[in-house]
């Protein structure tokens, strides 16, 4: 058993124990949850750390360079004409894979220690909390698209319960709207999968497979297949490739979420608990942008190329739409889930724009949001756990009532709005440079998006900035008079949580060659797809 | 073969222990006769059987595996069974006795080879049926279901019979493998009665699956019959439905998939429709699984529609995990409802506080029924869907996607109702019994959603 | 028995044929139109004796004793039918003191 399936399933088996432990441990759950947390964390450093990069290491659409793999035979099935079904336990890293393990584990973590406001059947939320954990760790991991969907779907049932249960007063509506969104876009790219199985084999057994590497590669379509590169095939008169791109995309787009397929993200965000808003923001939005990547454009490379245009247009919309609605909102988190449409467009920017800084600046972008959504979110907690409000209107002047929590906002929001220093500010620079240079390196998509792209920054800096001088400056007052009571200042957990956060936003934004470097070659092979 | 025999005496010694009041050896002795049933059933497995009875009988493979899951469903509903039957009457044998003779006529139904022998063994089960559904004589749901169950499963007979007097009267046999080859030996000039008996055929087996249009007869009977009586009927008979359906059209009529392929699509796209947008506007939980079952039938059709060398797996996983998910399903009905007294999803609410176990194995039931991944019901739909699509029958398969998700809405409303609702109850008493059962389909659900490997690789 | 045959044989298949196909489709519409449970019950019967007629003219027909074997298996199958079906009738006519089917309306979507 490799290292990748101990990080996968050492949540579930912590999981089952929770399940098992008699009622009266209860208090003992959130430190479990925290341990393995921290087990995680340990081991992605110890694999971001021996993660090797170079010419033999480069991932992608070479199964042979992918590191730790694990492999094992799972789903057998003779059908007739078509040979035998091959599904695998097939898993392993590359350089797209391996920042966003470490960053959900890191979030994961963040997200367990902001546990502690949850009062009641502690049992139910950390086993389901495991079980998220462990089906989050898997669809980084997994190779085999099957698998993948599996870890995919199973996302969906913990978080379903996790908001439907402990979420705010309209949890039912937003449990079951996100998980119908979801699930709608996964069932068809169910379909499309299994049309990709009957287009690919395995170049060495000779069976269809689900193994998405070698999906990747041209030469292993059976000539007749369904999605082949070369025959050309229609479904109801659309070009087969094309609609199975779309389905994919959709799918994940609604994950991301792009605009228009956004609007399950505010009513998620704010119905759900303070610790699945955290992993919400910090790690779902990434499994969307990251299954963009590695399925979508890796998949269907020749569609993708086609398309950047209007997938680069999709990002543009969503930076400024993002953006626009997130300076009318009053209600503090509703502001900042927007936010976080706002960022993920530049993520699609970047990667439209198929150039070597764009998709490393898209890369960038995820890891860096991940970190600094994380921190929005708990900041939005902060508040909330202490007076239950979070109307922007009901709260001013709170930078004298609570100086270390109005610091940690600033950093927050100024490394949001892409301050220099600041991890934001490398990942959007280098969005908005790919998508500017792509115009005279490919002629994908026209310079006037990455201009519209950088509106979105300023917009960005009008509504933080705006939000900071609504809530933290100016004479103190708020709505109730005992709030100034309730309203303490940042306790040593939170500040916990909130250091290491800050300390990487500043880390990636001064030495962004820590995540670079590592990405880069994995980067350098996935734009040859598209050559 | 030895199966049949042995289920038919069971039923008999099993009437005699009533007879002399044995009453507490009843359940012990019908579930080890099951037992005795299934291990005889399964040594028969790749025995290359030959067609037995003068031909009568084909106990192959197909024969095994369909009869050991109704044996199995079978015995997990007489595991509820224990003092269901004596609150309803006094005469409790003849429940068991009833319950196996319909067994050992779903026995013959599945290991038919000759189409006299289909219309035998559908009798047996469907006479035994009849009387089931009605057992409950004062009651008056029961009586209508009984007297329409019986109107419609009579007609329906009719027309099978109608359709195997045709098909007899073009081939000259009723034996399968002889129409088979009369077929394969006509590429073209089949006798156009054949084609109508084949029509008429498909009608009268869709009646008995309960696939649309002709299905309005599946909820009022499933909802008006007793609880149990209606689990038996939503899966062992349903299961038996299909296999015989499955037998004899890969064995018959594969060749003239042309002809009947069409027919198929339409009734399988209306199927899946009307049972999953009726079952959302239901307030009663047994009535949603009835029409939720029409769905499911509709789902199995798919296999048929494209019939091929996946079908016969295909329809086996999707049948297992639907059986021991309403296995699930109705017997955390029936502790509900005997502690509320009624049946609609209020009663289920705050499940999940009182009886977290109980809570547990019904959600897990519902993700299986809507084909949510690490549950048998989503190998059971993948399968079904990837024989279809080896077909290219990609729009059905798009529109049974759509379908599926209609389907989350309803089977979620009951998971709403247990864990996102408050009501103060009390505990409900689980007997051990009902645990078990419920233990064991948890189980058997998850194993073949997490490593379907086991029943995959049976065909 | 070789004299029967030929009996059968005088009138030809088609019209045996038609002639079932006319009482089945009797029994049909009887089942679909009537509401009595006794008459819907009949009309079942009739569909049922259509179909032995058919399977004795095709069995004497082709010279194949298995169809007329068949008639004997539906009538032995469609007498127990009768008992159960008439013991459910006089249970409901007990219960409603009535057969008309239109009295079972209580179970509906």
């Amino acid at each position: 058993m490799g290292l990748l399936s101990i990080l996968i399933f050492v949540p579930l088996l912590f999981g089952l124990t929770i399940l098992l432990l008699p009622k009266k441990y209860s208090q003992s759950y959130k430190y479990f949850t925290v341990a393995v947390a921290v087990i995680q964390l340990a081991i992605t450093a110890y694999l971001y750390c021996q993660f090797q990069t170079g010419a033999a290491f480069t991932g992608v659409n070479q199964l042979d360079s992918y590191q730790f793999k694990e492999y094992l035979p799972w789903i057998r099935l003779d059908i007739g004409k078509f040979g035998a079904l091959q599904i695998d336990y097939l898993l392993g890293v590359d350089g797209f894979s391996i920042p966003l393990l470490f960053l959900s584990a890191l979030v994961m973590l963040i997200a367990a220690l902001s546990s502690w406001e949850i009062k009641e059947n502690h049992k139910g939320y950390f086993s389901l909390m495991m079980l998220l954990n462990t089906a989050i760790m898997g669809v980084f991991c997994a190779l085999d698209i099957f698998l993948f969907y599996v870890f995919y779907e199973l996302m969906l049932l913990p978080l379903y319960f996790l908001i439907g249960i402990w979420g705010g007063v309209r949890r039912e509506y937003a449990a079951i709207k996100f998980f119908l969104y979801t699930l709608l876009g996964s069932v068809f790219m169910l379909l499309v999968i299994a049309g990709l199985y009957f287009s690919v084999i395995d170049p060495l057994t000779g069976n269809h497979t689900f193994n998405m590497v070698h999906m990747m590669n041209p030469q292993n379509y059976v000539p007749d297949g369904i999605f082949s590169f070369l025959a050309h095939q229609d479904i109801l008169g659309i070009p087969a490739r094309l609609l199975g791109f779309i389905v994919v995309f959709i799918a994940f787009a609604i994950k991301v979420p792009i605009v228009p397929f956004h609007t399950w993200l505010p009513d998620a965000h704010v119905e759900a608990p303070t610790p699945i808003s955290i992993i919400l923001a910090g790690v779902l939005l990434k499994v969307g942008g990251y299954g963009i990547i590695r399925i979508a454009y890796s998949i269907f490379p020749d569609v993708a190329l086609n398309l950047s245009f209007y997938i680069g247009l999709l990002g543009v919309i969503s930076i400024l739409y993002g953006a626009m609605v997130a300076l009318a909102q009053t209600d503090l988190k509703r502001l900042i889930a927007y936010s976080s449409v706002s960022h993920m467009g530049f993520v699609l920017l970047g990667l439209a724009s198929l150039t070597s800084e764009g998709i490393s600046g898209a890369m960038m972008q995820m890891i860096s949001h991940g970190f600094l959504s994380v921190m929005l979110f708990f900041i939005v907690g902060v508040v909330y756990n202490r007076v239950h409000d979070r109307y922007i209107y009901n709260f001013r002047g709170l930078a004298t009532h609570m100086p270390i929590y109005t610091g940690f906002v600033m950093i927050a929001f100024f490394a949001s709005l892409g301050l220099p220093g600041f991890s934001a500010f490398i990942a959007e620079a280098f969005s908005l440079i790919g998508a500017f240079n792509s115009e005279s390196v490919n002629g994908l998509i026209p310079r006037w998006m990455a201009i519209l792209g950088s509106f979105g920054i300023l917009l960005g800096a009008a509504y933080l900035l705006w939000t900071l001088q609504r809530m933290f400056f100016g004479q103190l007052r708020v709505k109730e008079e005992n709030w100034l009571i309730k309203l303490k200042d940042l306790n040593v957990r939170e500040i916990l949580t909130l250091v290491p956060l800050a300390f990487f936003a500043i880390l990636l934004g001064v030495i962004p060659s820590l995540v670079f470097n590592i990405i880069n070659t994995s980067v350098n092979q996935f734009i040859l797809l598209f050559t | 073969m030895s199966t049949l025999i042995v289920i038919s005496i069971l039923a008999i010694v099993v009437l005699y222990l009533g007879l002399f009041k044995a009453k507490q050896a009843l359940l012990p002795i019908s579930v080890l006769g099951l037992v005795a049933a299934l291990a005889l059933a399964i040594m028969e497995w790749n025995s290359n059987a030959a067609p037995i009875f003068s031909g009568m009988m084909h106990f192959d493979n197909f024969a095994v595996a369909f009869s050991s899951i109704c044996i199995i469903t079978t015995i997990l509903v007489f595991l509820l069974s224990k003092n269901y039957f004596e609150k309803i009457s006094d005469n409790v044998a003849e429940y068991y006795t009833l319950i196996l003779f319909a067994l050992s006529g779903i026995i013959v139904m599945v290991s038919y080879h000759n189409l006299s022998m289909l219309f035998v063994g559908l009798e047996i089960m469907s006479v035994s049926l009849y009387i089931l559904a009605g057992i409950k004589r004062k009651d008056f749901a029961s009586n209508e279901a009984a007297l329409k169950y019986f109107l419609m499963g009579a007609f329906s007979t009719g027309f099978l019979l109608f359709g195997i007097a045709l098909i007899y009267g073009a081939s000259k046999s009723f034996d399968l493998a002889v129409i088979a080859q009369y077929v394969i030996d006509r590429p073209t000039g089949i006798d156009p009665i054949f084609y109508v008996g084949l029509v008429l055929m498909i009608v009268g087996l869709c009646f008995k699956v309960g696939a649309a249009p002709f299905h309005f007869w599946t909820p009022d009977v499933y909802e008006g019959a007793p609880t149990l009586i209606t689990a038996f009927m939503s899966t062992v008979v349903k299961i038996a439905g299909f296999a015989a359906f499955l037998r004899l059209f890969s064995i018959c009529f594969a060749p003239l998939q042309d002809f009947w392929m069409p027919t198929l699509l339409v009734i399988t796209i209306l199927t899946l429709f009307v049972g999953n947008i009726t079952a959302l506007y239901q307030t009663n939980f047994k009535r949603m699984l009835a029409f939720s079952s029409i769905s499911h039938a509709g789902y199995m059709l798919f296999a048929i529609v494209a019939l091929g060398a996946a079908s016969t797996n295909a329809i086996f996983i999707y049948a297992a995990a639907y059986a021991v998910s309403s296995i699930t399903a109705f017997a955390v009905l029936m502790l509900v409802k005997a502690k509320t007294g009624s049946e609609n999803f209020e009663d289920f609410n705050g499940l999940a506080k009182s009886n977290p176990f109980l809570a547990f194995a019904l959600t897990v039931a519902m993700l299986s029924f809507a084909g949510i991944p690490l549950t048998a019901g989503f190998i059971g739909k993948f399968f079904v869907f990837n024989a279809a699509l080896a077909q290219y029958h990609t729009w059905l398969v798009a529109i049974a996607v759509v379908n599926a998700i209609i389907g989350v809405f309803y089977y979620f409303k009951v998971i709403v109702a247990m864990y996102f609702k408050d009501n103060q109850t009390k505990q409900i008493a689980t007997p051990a019994y009902f645990n078990f059962v419920l233990g064991v389909s948890l189980i058997i659900t998850l194993v073949l959603g997490i490593y379907p490997s086991f029943i995959t690789n049976l065909f | 028995m070789e004299n029967i045959t030929s009996t059968i044989q005088a009138v030809p298949l088609n019209h045996y044929i038609l002639l079932s196909a006319i009482i089945f489709t009797i029994g049909v519409i009887g089942v679909l139109v009537r509401r009595n449970a006794i008459i819907i019950f009949m009309s079942v019967e009739l569909m049922l004796n259509a179909v032995n007629l058919l399977l004795a003219a095709f069995s004497s027909y082709s010279g194949d004793a298995s169809g007329q074997v068949f008639v004997f298996f539906i009538m032995a199958l469609a007498a127990a039918e009768v008992a159960v079906g008439l013991a459910i009738i006089v249970m409901v006519y007990r219960n409603t003191s009535s057969i008309d089917i239109n009295i079972l309306n209580r179970l509906k979507w």
